[in-house]
């Protein structure tokens, strides 16, 4: 904060402004800035209840549609541009306030880069499979909270030493190269750190991946989010990011595991404060849709720095986005089906006799349990209180707790039962 | 899984027998893939500027896609999420996402009416948005709801000039 404040004084006073004015502050957020260039002055001056707020958003998302035909003709100069700064550390919040805005907010004419950073926590993507990409179970005695975002791409780990930028633009004009080149050219005015995009969109030094992409398409809004490396605890990246030990088959997108490193580690200046203000005024100082340096001048023609409080209060609806986020419906149920394989050993006269339990997760609940020996190809059902219920580390422990129980002879039996 | 996409097939051959009102050979139902159906019927195909199509297998009933020019801008698809049987869709909803290179995009539904099947091969095997994103890779079929909404989809000449005004951006 000290940072941002000192670089332009002009700045301090919209902060100050922005931390008195709240309920100000919605009304601005979905007040359309092309027509309405006015400050947080105005703003305030004119009242307006919660629920009119509500209702203005509503009205700007049709607008906004109606005016999608007429985006390519938004010349660079009339797209104001601003960097908020979440003021919440909670993944869940987060997430909703992100979606909160990629939902309501009308960036025809405004475009926003939104700061924030967590507490520790593994984020998967839409389409993963937390099981295969996570040790769900020791996240939970580790304290690190399991979440799932609604866009594309891999799991990461975050914390309070990883910066998340996330670029809001209608969707004609997503642009991930341009954002990315936001990222390297901050970090090399502000440290004089090299970095490079490589081709999967991983912003790289020297071959060690310091930032991960992934974006999310709608209409007519679109965001492309990037984490960024600054002093992450990386012994807890590295543990929260490996399975847990069994075969799974899934067909849900796969993480592609790349050796990471913080910025930290580069130039040992660097930390997650003067990297939110780097990445902030880079932005700002670039123009809307080309990679040009405006410097001060285009600087002082932005919205500049608001600090975001994602309550209910600034975004009428957040709360019921964060208990969706932060949901098993969402977090586990949303995983794609798959199944789990596990060899077993069995009691009995043949030492060594194997056994193997496959596991069948739909939403993730276990739908089938079953057995199969090693001389057939037949599955035979198991029969246990614990079908229908999630799947997780402890149940499949305790499917095989009970198998460990049962002697080869005992399985014949049932297999000869079933024929 | 296997299971569940030969169940898929031989439903498929069933629709495609019954539109086509005539019998098939058995020994040939194997090979009838309800996308078949479509082509034989010559059936037309409409367009949306979200760049999904339909094409109206019977009077009320559609099956939805996603373009090639859609396809290309995605890049590789690596997951399909379908809407389930029985969804009931409202024109423009939201209905499922297609994840390529990190990115999800949000698949829309172009006209208002019930799902009644999504595609298990694309379920299966994305990349078939790809390689035949009108044919093998559609994504659902629905009861349609309002018929006129197809009607003032764009046709495909319509479609072409609608992606060669947008072409700039």
């Amino acid at each position: 904060m000290s940072l941002l404040l000192r670089r332009n004084s002009s700045q301090l006073r919209l902060l100050q402004r922005l931390g008195a004015a709240t309920t100000a502050e919605v009304r601005r957020f979905v007040s359309r800035d092309s027509d309405n260039d006015s400050n947080n002055v105005t703003a305030a001056q004119s009242s307006t209840t919660t629920a009119n707020t509500a209702g203005t958003t509503a009205g700007n998302k049709l607008q906004s549609t109606k005016r999608l035909n007429n985006l390519s003709a938004v010349a660079d100069t009339d797209i104001k541009k601003s960097v908020f700064i979440s003021q919440s550390h909670d993944i869940f919040t987060n997430l909703a306030l992100e979606d909160w805005l990629y939902k309501n907010f009308d960036f025809g004419n405004h475009h926003v880069l939104l700061l924030w950073a967590n507490d520790p926590c593994v984020v998967i993507g839409r389409h993963q499979n937390p099981f295969t990409e996570a040790n769900v179970s020791r996240l939970m005695e580790r304290g690190i909270t399991l979440a799932r975002r609604n866009s594309g791409g891999g799991a990461v780990y975050h914390d309070r030493g990883n910066l998340n930028c996330t670029f809001f633009t209608p969707r004609e004009r997503y642009n991930r190269k341009y954002n990315l080149n936001i990222v390297t050219r901050a970090l090399f005015r502000e440290w004089a750190i090299k970095s490079e995009i490589n081709e999967r969109d991983d912003i790289v030094i020297k071959n060690k991946k310091i930032s991960g992409t992934a974006a999310k398409l709608g209409r007519p809004n679109a965001y492309h989010h990037c984490t960024i490396l600054a002093s992450a605890n990386k012994l807890h990246l590295g543990e929260s990011l490996v399975k847990e030990p069994a075969n799974y088959i899934s067909r849900a997108t796969a993480s592609v595991p790349s050796p990471i490193r913080n910025l930290v580690d580069v130039n040992r200046n660097v930390n997650v404060p003067q990297l939110l203000s780097a990445v902030g005024y880079e932005y700002l100082r670039t123009a809307a849709m080309a990679l040009e340096d405006g410097g001060s001048t285009q600087l002082m023609k932005q919205r500049g720095f608001q600090l975001v409080n994602p309550t209910e209060r600034w975004f009428p609806g957040i709360e019921e986005l964060r208990a969706s986020y932060s949901s098993w419906d969402w977090v586990i149920g949303k995983t794609p089906k798959f199944s789990v394989e596990k060899e077993l050993e069995l009691k009995g006269d043949n030492s060594g006799m194997k056994l193997k339990l496959s596991v069948d997760v739909e939403a993730g609940l276990m739908s089938k349990i079953a057995i199969q020996l090693p001389q057939s190809d037949q599955m035979v059902p198991v029969v246990t209180p614990l079908q229908g219920k999630a799947y997780n580390e402890q149940n499949l422990n305790g499917i095989i707790d009970a198998l460990k129980m049962v002697s080869t002879s005992n399985v014949q039996q049932a297999m000869n039962g079933s024929i | 899984m296997v299971f569940i996409t030969k169940l898929a097939r031989v439903v498929g051959a069933q629709t495609a027998r019954q539109l086509l009102s005539k019998p098939q050979s058995m020994t040939a139902s194997s090979q009838w893939r309800s996308f078949h159906v479509s082509c034989l019927l010559n059936a037309e195909r409409r367009y949306t500027d979200k760049h999904e199509w339909v094409e109206l297998l019977e009077s009320n009933k559609a099956v939805v896609g996603i373009s090639s020019y859609a396809q290309e801008a995605l890049g590789d698809v690596v997951f399909a999420q379908l809407p389930e049987p029985g969804t009931e869709l409202k024109q423009d909803d939201e209905c499922g996402a297609l994840e390529s290179v990190k990115a999800a995009s949000e698949v829309y539904s172009p006209v208002s009416g019930k799902v009644t099947e999504k595609n298990a091969q694309v379920e299966d095997s994305p990349a078939l948005v790809n390689t035949s994103c009108y044919e093998k890779g559609w994504l659902f079929k629905v009861d349609l709801k309002n018929p006129d909404e197809f009607q003032k989809l764009m046709t495909e000449e319509q479609y072409k000039t609608f992606l060669s005004s947008s072409a700039d951006h």
